[in-house]
């Protein structure tokens, strides 16, 4: 198998991908022109459906900055010369990386209360940011591994390199040290992002309205069979619409680095 | 009986603590949870074969440089990839065993339960993830590796089965138990579609009384230690097969 | 390695013990909280006419529930809030605070009681029905032993269903789930409270043509009831003067004609009864 009998198939898949990325809205549209009533119903429901889509989006972004945030940090802890920061951070680490994401969606509904008392204002704690906590904890964790991955993947005569050619500590971090670690997490940061994208959908089994919720409110005020298939599969395509350029992204990201 | 005074003897105990395992006292309840924790070890004992050997077989089609081979398995590898589990579970479940019944002449005649569509949607999801990992490690392996091979009079086939795969097989090995990890994670979507694994089998208990935090505790603990397995026993089948000066 | 679990087992421990005692700080002063927000948080859930439903024209929520929410509210002289729950999540979103009271198609039963508060007065008397195929032969309730049954999660009717009847149950997440999977095949027969299941196979006349209610009985018949907290005895009292009121004046009876309930006979005595003893 040589580069040559390779590149071909590769170049026909690439056109078909972009023909998968069409087919699921097509079928979609092509479905609810055959059949109008069907198409009026959904017209009808499209803003619901939306509004649901929009706070799958809100979750997995908050999601993501607070996992990140946490994570960069618990991922240098992790490596702090102290045990009695590294092992609670490692504990965490493990504990959450191995949960699924559903339980401790159900957790923190759960178990958090629904709102908050600080210096006597009661500050509502909405269903939505609970799910935002729950996939926060592991998208922490995994950014965590990642950071300390990073890190270590950096080899130490570097940092002796840069003391050699004058930087300080704090210098070779920022120059030298942070831009490789960054473009070394990219991708597989960008895997978190659509594994808790994903996960989001997972917030409706606990009453969030995002898309899947909406998909099933539709399909049980609408009850009609045929439109409870359509509903699941705009769910589909939403979802793919958006994980999919993210997918191809990292992917072309990592050939890059790769070829780098 | 010890397993009768056993359990009373925790109840008490987690009780003055103030944990509350009272339903383990009962009968119904202590019952499903018991046989949450059995059907969620079956469901992951069944799903790694079955995932790593559509796994494979996706990884075939996948390379094998026939269009009508891998079309449709590369469509499907990127749906089931870009797509939320849960969404393809209830869509299996609601809509395409809803196909089947209408196939196979009615509901009664449908031998397909909601524990089959976890198998098959979790599993082919895995098995999807497998077979890029495994494709990735195929593609890795040095051309001169098989350029050496063919030199020895390997035809394409004898190459796929004892160079690339072995060898593909090694250096994709820490992406496919990360993946089995996944899989046991995933296993909890099946709460939606009603299989007994532990998840559900909390939610009877605890919609029935209040004891979400206890509940939770054992179920952490449970898949921390399922993936710690997993995890220690790939990290022991990686260095069996480790090939010495072969550094992936 | 074992040293590890223990740790981990540990950790997730203190983290949860921590978040436990986060949530015994809601107040238990509820009707005040109501007064004071000027606004009553009820908990409905949305499975489907005539209890609760999402109307599709406007998309607003509809039904007995809600009617009953708004004018127990009206009673209160406060605003209504509705929050939609589901059967595996709504003892939990009351016990939390998130909700003041459920009006969640929830009868009383002992379990419940145990730790709930409810209302006396019931709004309603209904049990479960069962919607089965009308070729699969099953004339009662003891005909479905060792077959699968579908419920919501949650439901009240999985206790009865395994240890009388000796069911095989499965609870899905709601009602349209458990629906869909009888009609996929994947149990005998869906067990609903009876209005929600019998309105919808008259509405649907062409989509469950195959299905009936045949059972004679309904599963436990009890009494629907307004469900709160422990200890809330200022509510509870609130609520079921203004539960009478509604039965006296007719509304309810109203309500359930508007929302097309099947049976009103308990409401009807009821709004004797309670005139008479007036």
């Amino acid at each position: 198998m040589t580069t040559a009998t390779l590149l071909e198939p590769r170049k026909r898949s690439d056109l078909l991908r972009t023909v998968g990325f069409v087919a699921l809205p097509l079928v979609i549209l092509v479905w609810s022109f055959i059949d109008l009533t069907l198409g009026r119903e959904l017209v009808e429901w499209i803003p619901y459906l939306a509004s649901g889509f929009a706070m799958n989006i809100v979750i997995s972004l908050s999601a993501m900055a607070l996992g990140t945030m946490v994570g960069a940090i618990f991922g240098i802890l992790e490596l702090a010369p102290y045990r009695l920061v590294r092992y609670p951070v490692v504990a965490y680490v493990q504990i959450f990386r191995n949960a699924p994401h559903l339980v401790l969606i159900f957790a923190t509904t759960y178990i958090f209360p629904f709102e908050i008392v600080i210096f006597g204002n009661y500050l509502p704690f909405p269903d939505w940011v609970k799910a935002v906590i729950g996939l926060a904890i592991p998208a922490s964790a995994y950014v965590a591994e990642i950071t300390r991955g990073a890190i270590l993947s950096i080899a130490t005569a570097q940092w002796e390199a840069a003391k050699g050619l004058g930087f300080s500590r704090g210098q070779a971090m920022r120059w030298i040290i942070l831009p490789q670690c960054l473009r070394r997490s990219l991708p597989p940061w960008m895997n978190v992002a659509a594994s808790i994208t994903m996960g989001t959908a997972l917030a409706s089994l606990v009453g969030v309205h995002e898309l899947l919720h909406a998909a099933t409110d539709a399909s049980t005020a609408v009850r009609r069979l045929d439109f409870t298939i359509i509903a699941y599969l705009v769910v589909m395509a939403a979802f793919f619409m958006l994980c999919y350029p993210i997918a191809r992204l990292t992917r072309r990201l990592e050939r890059r680095f790769n070829a780098a | 009986m010890q397993d009768m005074n056993l359990t009373d003897l925790f109840v008490s105990l987690t009780d003055k603590v103030g944990l509350n395992y009272q339903f383990l006292a009962t009968g119904y309840e202590a019952q499903i949870w018991r046989d949450g924790f059995v059907t969620t070890l079956y469901l992951v004992v069944l799903l790694i074969p079955v995932s790593l050997i559509f796994g494979l077989l996706f990884a075939a089609c996948l390379t094998s440089g026939r269009l009508w081979l891998s079309a449709p398995v590369r469509a499907f590898v990127e749906i089931t990839r870009n797509t939320p589990t849960l969404v393809q579970l209830m869509f299996s479940f609601l809509v395409l065993n809803t196909f089947v019944s209408n196939l196979v002449g009615g509901a009664q005649n449908n031998p397909l339960t909601p524990f089959f569509w976890v198998v098959a949607v979790v599993g082919l999801h895995i098995a999807a993830l497998h077979a890029e990992a495994i494709r990735a490690g195929i593609e890795a392996v040095p051309a001169s590796t098989v350029e050496a091979a063919r030199g020895i009079g390997f035809n394409q086939l004898q190459i796929l089965r004892y160079v690339e795969v072995p060898l593909a097989f090694r250096a994709s090995l820490p992406a496919i138990v990360n993946n089995l990890i996944n899989l046991v994670k995933l296993t909890t979507v099946g709460n939606a579609i009603a299989v007994s694994e532990i998840t559900y089998a909390s939610i009877m208990v605890w919609t029935q009384r209040d004891n979400v935090v206890e509940l939770m505790i054992v179920i952490l603990a449970f898949f921390s230690l399922i993936n710690l397995i997993v995890a220690r026993v790939g990290l022991w089948v990686e260095r069996k097969l480790a090939v010495p000066g072969y550094g992936l | 390695m074992f040293s590890s679990t223990v740790a981990k087992t540990v950790f997730g421990l203190a983290l949860s013990i921590s978040a436990l005692a986060a949530t015994q700080a809601s107040a238990d002063a509820t009707l005040d909280r109501i007064k004071g927000r000027g606004t009553l948080t009820v908990g409905v859930i949305l499975s489907g006419a005539p209890f609760g439903y999402i109307d599709p024209k406007t998309q607003a929520q509809k039904g007995f529930n809600l009617d009953i929410a708004q004018a127990l509210a009206d009673d209160l002289g406060v605003k209504l809030e509705t929050v939609a729950v589901t059967p595996p999540n709504r003892v939990q979103f009351l016990q939390q605070g998130k909700v003041d009271i459920l009006i969640a198609n929830m009868q009383y039963t002992e379990d419940r009681a145990k730790i709930l508060d409810y209302v006396p007065t019931p709004y309603d008397r209904s049990g479960g029905a069962a919607v089965v195929r009308k070729d699969s032969g099953l004339k009662d309730w003891a005909d479905l032993k060792g077959k699968p049954v579908c419920v919501s999660q949650g439901s009240n009717y999985t206790q009865p269903l395994m240890e009388e009847y000796g069911a095989v149950v499965k609870a899905l997440p709601s009602q349209p789930e458990s629906l869909l999977a009888l009609q996929g095949g994947n149990c005998v027969a869906a067990v609903h409270v009876g209005a929600t299941v019998g309105l919808l196979l008259q509405d649907r006349v062409e989509e469950w043509k195959d299905y009936a209610i045949p059972f004679p009985t309904e599963l436990i018949p009890s009494d629907s009831v307004i469900w709160l907290r422990k200890g809330e005895k200022d509510t509870q009292t609130a609520l079921d003067a203004g539960v009478k009121k509604l039965h006296t004046s007719g509304k309810l009876l109203e309500f359930a004609k508007a929302n097309r309930l099947l049976n009103t006979e308990y409401l009807q005595q009821a709004n004797k009864t309670l005139s008479a003893s007036k």
